[in-house]
């Protein structure tokens, strides 16, 4: 239990002195998640909207996949992103593999499903009177469509805010993919697991600590998305 | 907020996110696939600095399980290996996979267990004391892992002519880390084996009076032998072989040997270099 | 009647939704600049029609022309032509500025748009610097019904479709936005299709009824509907000579006799002209039904001063068309026993 008091207190230490394994850490999982949130947003919103907007054959089944996917190991994404980029693999001449651009690709495969799930449902909710005021204003198909997903920005927000929490905190892609090389692709998860793997559970509580410090940063600013 | 301008925002910090992430390929650079008791002993912290000073090569690693470390280095994604099992790492070099071996130090392992030793195998060889825990019946914890650690675990029952334990009551597989398995131990009073180096931190971590010590050590077959191995060229091409030839050589050059006699683990002496 | 007058023309419109059919008009004609009410119990398919008049849904099968055009949803012809106003207020995410401002930005009308927006708000009683900032979730549901009307009448259109426009909405908003209405008719020839449970005020302003039951529309005259449950009647009744009848059994043990269906019709439909008013029942049996009501509600129509009086039989509600005079002389009033006369024979069945 020590060890959990011990661990605010080093994690205060760390984030003060400027550790500079702990602070590339820190940048490294910065932008390997916000890369990787971005994408799978960029990715997931027009297919979200496409699976929720219309209705066709096959669609209940799709969704089905989709709410699967959903449900994904992380190690399970890890390893088959991997099998790709392993000098083995179809695209091991690209050189991601222990790179931040691989966990990248990897995490973005993680959140699309997030994004594209939860925009789905947020289109297919959406008030039948919408569509009839937008039709009454003259809008055409392209209006409604961009005029929908702004009405809807705040569920869609969620998705975003969903899909970072998902991708900031993950382990199995980072490790499998990444490699937990210092100073290069080791990320704060990795190293609060290696950490704890050599039994340095105050440390790995700190870093535990300024992870869940960055998450609430970032949920904090998009808060103040949300009052807009 | 302007549409327009959110918009813009996010679309500008993703660029500079996307740059960022790009790797640029050094020239000198080596890639090693390693094993996590090693890493986690904290020597290549502190040993391969030298390394990159000495010889302007940039070296990075990346730590696993030791079946892992050999198919990073049969598939080809990394460049070298540092790891300690030597029946399989003789097997790769005769599979093709590695060209170079060059055993470079060794530490051991150790069989610790409760003060009060109910099977008493206090001082006794390896062989004598895994039959008096079987015939006594006494709790031994074994990581069950297939690790290398396990891997030689396994060797040792079957040394002492006993066939594994896989199925009896008092044989316990966690299936986890080397720490794990140490705290499972203490939990059930019971017996492991163990390699020095998570010993010494398991027993600084108990203040230095730990309930479960160091039984039985010193035998030859307990000793872990760590080797440096090369690619073989004709498996990877791409792999850089002479720079990995440069690591190999270093790690048995005077400068490295000693500073791997000098490393220390919270004050405790973990690896012996045996470079020839 | 010129082609050029009408603006609505719907044939053999069947709408389903999934297996269920909702709508069933074989041939409705809506003219230019007239004001037409719908008027039917909930779920008979008024905002059903409104929305294909909107061109917001395509009918499962049926055509409905538009200026003598196929009308086609986000066509030319009909897009910013056509509006619709929700029963339940509804408006963007975004201010009230924004909101009226909508559908001229999509047709790239930007020219004096401050301007624009300070009359729409004007005509539904709205200060402009009071509220055209203000958030669409800072308004109550009078207020915003308000803003979604002017939201519309802003575009000037050819058609306004009201869904219950007063229905949600607080009597000083009801106002507003009936006066709206009448004005945009009055200024630009807008053509009004109205549906509300407001008979007094709809009886007033529209020029035709509607009225829809089951997916079904009975033009005026056809408003009175007997549903069933019928049972045949025992043949062995020596008044049953040849032709076959069915039983309507009321709760309060008044019995109504028909001319059986010829198929599966299940709705029994008598057209106000063959329903006669009395006092009382007569005694020479000149009807096979006379059926003891009371007046439930007495409406002046717009045209030729009509009034439209509801009776109240058990379960089910007559409506039929009376002049003046004869209110007057029979001393009709609100809560009068009345009864009502009419022939087995004279049933159509639906």
């Amino acid at each position: 239990m020590d060890f959990i008091v011990a661990g605010f207190v080093k994690a205060i230490e760390l984030l003060i002195s400027g550790d500079n394994s702990t602070w590339t850490a820190v940048w490294a999982t910065l932008k390997v998640s916000t890369c990787s949130m971005l994408l799978s947003v960029g990715a997931g919103l027009p297919c979200g909207f496409l699976i929720g907007y219309f209705d066709f054959k096959g669609k209940k089944h799709l969704r089905t996949i989709l709410d699967t996917l959903l449900a994904l190991p992380t190690v399970f994404i890890g390893l088959a992103v991997y099998a790709f980029i392993s000098y083995q693999g179809p695209l091991g001449e690209l050189g991601l593999l222990f790179t931040l651009t691989g966990i990248a690709i990897g995490q973005t495969i993680l959140a699309f499903p997030i994004v594209t799930a939860i925009t789905a449902s947020i289109i297919e909710n959406i008030d039948q009177d919408l569509k009839l005021t937008l039709v009454s204003l003259g809008a055409g198909k392209r209006n409604i469509i961009a005029t929908c997903l702004w009405e809807v920005r705040f569920g869609i927000l969620t998705a975003a805010v969903t899909a970072y929490g998902r991708v900031l905190t993950e382990v199995g892609i980072s490790m499998m993919v990444g490699g937990n090389i210092k100073y290069s692709t080791r990320t704060i998860t990795t190293a609060i697991a290696l950490e704890t793997n050599k039994g340095q559970f105050a440390d790995g509580i700190a870093l535990g600590v300024v992870l869940i410090t960055i998450a609430f940063i970032v949920n904090l600013s998009l808060s103040f998305l949300r009052r807009q | 907020m302007n549409r327009k301008q959110f918009f813009s925002g996010i679309i500008a910090i993703f660029f500079v996110m996307l740059m960022a992430i790009s790797v640029q390929a050094d020239s000198k650079s080596l890639m090693m696939a390693t094993t996590t008791s090693t890493d986690n002993t904290g020597l290549l912290d502190y040993l391969i600095p030298h390394f990159e000073k000495e010889t302007g090569i940039a070296l990075k690693w990346t730590s696993t399980g030791t079946g892992k470390a050999l198919k990073l280095g049969q598939n080809c994604d990394v460049d070298v290996l540092l790891v300690h099992a030597p029946p399989a790492e003789k097997k790769y070099i005769a599979s093709g996979y590695g060209k170079d071996r060059r055993e470079v130090m060794y530490n051991d392992f150790v069989i610790i267990g409760p003060a009060m030793d109910p099977a008493g195998i206090k001082g006794k060889g390896i062989s004598e004391a895994f039959n008096m825990i079987k015939g006594k019946k006494g709790i031994f914890i074994s990581r069950g892992d297939d690790s290398g650690t396990n891997k030689k675990e396994k060797l040792l029952w079957k040394n002492a002519g006993i066939q594994l334990p896989d199925k009896e009551k008092w044989y316990v597989q966690t299936g986890q880390g080397m720490l794990a398995s140490i705290n499972v131990a203490e939990e059930r009073k019971g017996y492991t084996m163990t390699d020095r180096g998570t010993y010494i931190k398991y027993n600084s971590q108990k203040g230095g009076n730990a309930p479960l010590k160091v039984l039985v050590e010193g035998d030859a077959i307990l000793l872990n032998q760590y080797s440096v191995l090369t690619l073989d060229p004709k498996n990877c091409p791409k792999a850089k072989y002479e720079l990995a030839l440069k690591f190999s050589d270093w790690m048995a050059s005077k400068n490295a040997q000693d500073l791997i006699k000098d490393f220390r683990l919270l004050g405790k002496e973990l690896f012996i270099p045996n470079a020839k | 009647m010129a082609i050029n007058s009408i603006i609505f023309n719907l044939k053999k419109i069947r709408h389903f939704y999934g297996d269920k059919k909702v709508l069933e008009i074989d041939d409705l004609e809506i003219e230019k600049g007239s004001i037409t009410g719908l008027i039917g119990p909930n779920g008979s398919g008024k905002s059903t029609l409104l929305k294909l008049l909107a061109f917001a849904e395509q009918p499962t099968f049926g055509k409905i022309f538009y200026k003598g055009q196929k009308g086609l949803p986000f066509s030319h012809l009909v897009r910013s032509k056509v509006t619709l106003l929700t029963q339940k207020p509804y408006l963007l995410k975004r201010t009230v500025f924004d909101n009226i401002v909508y559908g001229l930005k999509i047709r790239k009308d930007t020219a004096e748009l401050e301007k624009k927006v300070k009359k729409a708000l004007e005509n539904v009683g709205l200060d402009y610097a009071l509220f055209s900032q203000r958030k669409w979730h800072e308004l109550s549901g009078g207020e915003a019904q308000r803003v979604a009307m002017a939201a519309r009448l802003i575009l000037k259109p050819e058609v306004l479709l009201l869904d219950e426009p007063t229905a949600s909405v607080d009597t000083e908003s009801a106002k507003l936005i009936r006066k709206a209405s009448l004005k945009a008719r009055e200024k630009w020839g807008t053509t009004l299709v109205v549906a509300s449970h407001d008979l007094q005020w709809l009886y007033s302003i529209t020029d035709k009824q509607l009225s829809l039951f089951e997916g079904h529309i009975f033009s005026a005259g056809m408003e009175n509907i007997i549903t069933g449950p019928f049972e045949n009647m025992d043949s062995n009744n020596s008044e049953s000579k040849g032709v076959k009848k069915v039983i309507k059994k009321l709760s309060d043990g008044q019995i109504i006799i028909l001319t059986a269906p010829h198929n599966k019709e299940n709705k029994a439909v008598i057209r106000k002209s063959n329903i006669l008013l009395n006092l009382e029942k007569s005694k020479d049996n000149n009807f096979t039904n006379q059926l003891s009501g009371h007046i439930s509600s007495l409406l002046l129509e717009k045209k030729q001063s009509n009034i439209i009086a509801t009776i109240i039989v058990n379960d089910f509600s007559f409506v039929l068309t009376l002049s003046a005079d004869q209110i007057s002389s029979l001393s009709l009033y609100p809560g009068k026993d009345v009864v009502i006369e009419f022939d087995h024979n004279d049933v159509e069945w639906v």
